[in-house]
């Protein structure tokens, strides 16, 4: 039979990196074809190769048997690949239409015609059952949406093969479901999909087959029914992988974080986060749970001092902070994990070790009156890309070039071992391979038993419930529940989450 | 920044021969050659005289002399750039810090060594006051600073004009000037290369300045960071509208003191509209551009500018081509950088996926 796509000895490397090692891979046509593999195992790598961003090393590609060559992502397009980036590629001052035509504009009279550009992303849209407003501005959009609207873009230039970088990483469950559906509906459609991710559920669940990458090389290629996560984890690690639960050392101590009746109005002038109270104390880690769009965020901005508050209190281990700026509560001893490491956790110009000093760059064990002392700074860098294992060419390199675990890795590295008595740790483990969660949850629990108050966001309610002493739901702006995780199962939590806890209490 | 600073060194010399400006410096040479031929001329007797005339006798104190003012100004908007600001206004904080300048050193008596930095002092605080106001006008009234940094220059030129005119003019000549700096007042030049100016080692000492704030300080990380990406900024408890603050005084400090050391190191008179002819302002700019905001790279530039200058005057006198070639020259350095820039860049592309390039866009 002929492949839709074949890879043969695809190598690459960078400096100091063999990122590809002779990677083979077939992909029949019609498959959804998994790959999975620890961070920096070369999944990104491999798929930019086959996407003609960059040229492999070595090594061939063909096409429906056709040996292909692509000089430019372009001709890749051409040639019916689309590609889903890890890390958005959208223009934020654009409506989703335009970015979703962009090079491919319907023209009339020679101008571009944005009546129909929007009546046809809306057409696909729902076609796919993508629920995405053709008009919205890009950069007001939640991740959950931006991930659909990089779906449309390959849809709309007629993508058979689809390449997907991590798509559910930034999903919620409800969301990944309808991507599923979406993903289905084009295999059925004599579509070909390659999915990345680190969720050996989600490979389970809708591949048909999987590759597994470990260090550059591909090391197992498997047909998904005839084999089970463990077996995959032991191909991608070497090794067994514990995500059980840790019971706390200590019981909770004293109060690190205190939040009264915090009211934050949103973006449409409603309340995004109302009247809010709660505790986290030292010894616990607090987890919130919710659908995504219910408050979350903007309750963690608010508590951050990156969004200004409408009412209510703050005081951080006994110390008022309702007023204060970012700068304050971080020197009161707060540091935050957000949910974005592209955005707003790293800075892509600037170096590793730049970046592991981000927001703790006045702290005095590394600067001196204004001046920074270097061989601090280069042992902490030095420390915290060991501790973390954080797969980086040089810590004097540009952060750019690690790849999207890693990258997440410096973003928690900084936060977690600054020795704050408060964490606030947003989606901490999105994007990052099991081993690699395994270790942060270790973290987390670490954290959490020497003492330090933890509270954290997930859109995974298994990281909540494996990790939290003690569960909020956010439902529409407000906390509807307060859990103990050892007495709550997953469906009630879903009650909460979806808010058919009032409607039992109405009836 | 955290490089160390051999490392810095080699990386520097290994990019240095495949850089861009090397090949555009070769290449705008090249091209001047041409054009002197093609109009009858001689290019190496040309070449020649710009040669010794930007660092031979005469030329060489002329040279280091205008390099104080090109390289002190592409200083002063490198640190704007740095942090993500846009400062146009680097003519009018020049200009009305110069007067500021001046007319301290004109009207208080006193003897020199307190004079002089007196007036400096002068010139530097009354330009920071002129970079202030587009550094609050954007944090308190979000007013863009492109816009009204700009604007500011006019105003700058008008105020100075209505002032020497007015209230500061000399009678005894005919131009509208002020009186002349007093003899005491001015600053010494020091006894080497036929007397440059002492301003030369100010640019000096602000050039090692910078360069140990951006590569050690918390102030010019800051800076920096902000420049990169204000968001992870913001997040990472910086200021961003306190360092713009900040950095729009320093700015205008430096070129209050350009423009005092213009006045009282060289032209000794300040004359409505005479200090923006030369157009440091907008060639310290360019000179910003081309060096990338460093300042070691900005004082190599600055000087190679300067020659470039007094080597096309010296060209003229000596071998009766245009001085205005050595501005074609200069245009041509820019311009054929920053296309080798781009080249450069879309190279990297290849390895480093962009924007554009996974949307599937080749140049944009
Ligand atoms: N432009 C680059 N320059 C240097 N090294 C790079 C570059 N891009 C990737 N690498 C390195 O190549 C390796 C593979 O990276 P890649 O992004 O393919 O990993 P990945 O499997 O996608 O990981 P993740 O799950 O963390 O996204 C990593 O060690 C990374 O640091
Ligand atoms: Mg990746």
């Amino acid at each position: 039979m002929t492949f839709e796509l074949e890879l043969r000895g695809i190598t690459k490397r960078y400096p100091g990196v063999l990122a590809n090692d002779a990677v083979d891979l077939a992909v029949r046509p019609a498959e959804i074809h998994a790959i999975v593999g620890e961070n920096g195992a070369g999944k990104t790598t491999l798929m930019s190769l086959l996407y003609g961003l960059f040229p492999p090393d070595e090594g061939e590609i063909f096409i429906r048997g056709e040996r292909v060559e692509f000089s430019s992502a372009l001709e890749a397009i051409a040639a019916g690949l689309g590609m889903v980036h890890q890390s958005f590629k959208l223009f934020p001052t654009l409506s989703v239409a335009d970015n979703v035509v962009f090079r491919q504009e319907p023209r009339r009279r020679g101008l571009i015609d944005r009546a129909a550009s929007v009546a046809r992303v809306r057409e696909l849209a729902d076609r796919y059952g993508l629920a995405v407003d053709p008009e919205a501005v890009v950069e007001d959009l939640p991740v959950g949406v931006l991930q659909r609207v990089e779906i449309l873009k390959a849809l709309y230039r007629d993508a058979n093969v689809l390449i997907l970088d991590e798509p559910t990483a930034v999903l919620t469950p409800q969301e990944r479901d309808k991507l599923f559906e979406v993903i289905r509906r084009l295999r059925d459609a004599g579509g070909t999909i390659l999915f990345i991710t680190h969720k050996l559920g989600e490979v389970m669940a809708i591949s048909d087959r999987v590759t597994v990458l470990r260090n550059g090389r591909a090391v197992a290629d498997l047909v998904t029914a005839e084999t089970d996560p463990a077996e995959i984890t032991l191909h991608m690690t070497g090794r067994a992988v514990d995500l059980d639960r840790r019971a706390p050392e200590h019981e909770p101590a004293q109060v690190v974080l205190k939040v009264d009746s915090l009211t934050v109005i949103g973006e449409h002038g409603r309340p995004a986060v109302a009247d809010a109270s709660f505790e986290v104390r030292s010894g616990e880690i607090v987890g919130i749970a919710g659908v995504a769009g219910n408050g979350q965020s903007e309750l963690i901005e608010a508590l951050c001092g990156l969004r200004e508050t409408d009412g209510g209190a703050v005081s951080l281990v006994g110390m008022e902070i309702t007023g204060a700026d970012v700068a304050g509560r971080r020197s009161a001893g707060l540091a935050y994990i957000p949910e974005d490491r592209y955005a707003v956790g790293t800075i892509r110009q600037a170096s590793v070790s730049e970046n592991l000093l981000l927001g703790h760059h006045r702290n005095p064990s590394i600067q001196h009156r204004g001046w920074f002392d270097r061989q601090a700074v280069a042992r902490l860098a030095r420390r915290l890309v060991e501790v973390f294992d954080i797969k980086a060419g040089s810590v004097s390199g540009p952060v750019s070039t690690l790849s999207g675990g890693n990258l997440q890795k410096v973003v928690v590295a900084r936060e977690m071992e600054q020795g704050t008595p408060l964490l606030i740790a947003e989606q901490p483990t999105r994007g990052l391979d099991i081993g690699a969660i395994e270790f942060v949850h270790g973290q987390l629990v670490r954290f959490r038993d020497q003492g330090g108050a933890v509270l954290m966001v997930s859109a995974e309610l298994s990281e909540i419930l494996a990790l939290s002493t003690r569960i909020l739901v956010m439902f529409e702006g407000r906390i509807v529940a307060d859990l103990d995780p050892s007495k709550v199962a997953e469906p009630e939590i879903g009650l909460y989450m979806t808010g058919a806890h009032l409607e039992k209490a109405v009836a | 920044m955290l490089r160390r600073f051999p490392d810095f060194l080699g990386d520097m010399s290994r990019r240095a021969l495949v850089s861009p400006v090397t090949f555009s410096l070769f290449f705008a040479f090249a091209l001047a050659g041409a054009i002197v031929a093609v109009t009858g001329g001689d290019p190496l007797a040309a070449g020649e005289e710009m040669v010794t005339g930007a660092v031979t006798g005469s030329g060489l104190r002329n040279t280091l002399g205008r390099a104080v003012p090109i390289v002190g100004m592409a200083l002063a908007v490198s640190i704007a750039f740095r942090s993500g600001i846009i400062n146009l206004g680097g003519e009018g904080q020049m200009v009305i810090g110069g007067l500021a300048g001046t007319m301290v050193a004109i009207y208080v008596p006193g003897p020199g060594y307190l004079i002089v930095p007196l007036a400096m002092l002068a010139g530097a605080v009354v330009g920071a006051v002129w970079g202030l106001l587009p550094a609050y006008g954007q944090t308190w009234l979000r007013l863009p600073i492109l816009i009204t940094s700009l604007l500011l220059n006019y105003v700058a030129r008008a105020v100075t004009g209505y002032l020497v005119r007015f209230h500061l003019l000399d009678d005894a000549v005919t131009l509208t000037s002020t009186r002349q700096v007093p003899e005491a007042a001015r600053m010494p030049k020091m006894p080497v290369f036929g007397g440059v100016s002492l301003s030369l080692i100010l640019v000096m000492v602000l050039v090692a300045l910078l360069w140990m704030v951006y590569t050690r300080s918390v102030a010019g990380y800051e800076s920096q960071m902000t420049g990169f990406n204000m968001r992870s900024a913001r997040y990472g408890g910086i200021d961003v509208e306190q360092r713009t603050v900040q950095v729009m005084v320093v700015a205008g400090a430096i070129g209050g003191l350009i423009g005092t050391h213009l006045i009282i190191g060289e032209a000794l008179r300040f004359i409505d509209g005479e200090l923006v002819l030369a157009g440091f302002a907008w060639t310290g700019l360019l000179v910003s551009l081309l060096a990338v905001n460093r300042p070691i790279p900005i004082f190599i530039t600055g000087l190679f500018f300067s020659g470039l200058q007094i080597g096309g005057l010296a060209m003229q006198r000596n071998a009766g081509v245009s001085w205005r070639l050595s501005q074609v020259l200069q245009a041509v350095v820019i311009v054929a950088v920053a296309c080798r820039l781009s080249v450069w860049r879309s190279e990297r592309r290849r390895a480093e996926p962009s924007e554009a390039d996974a949307a599937g866009v080749g140049e944009v």
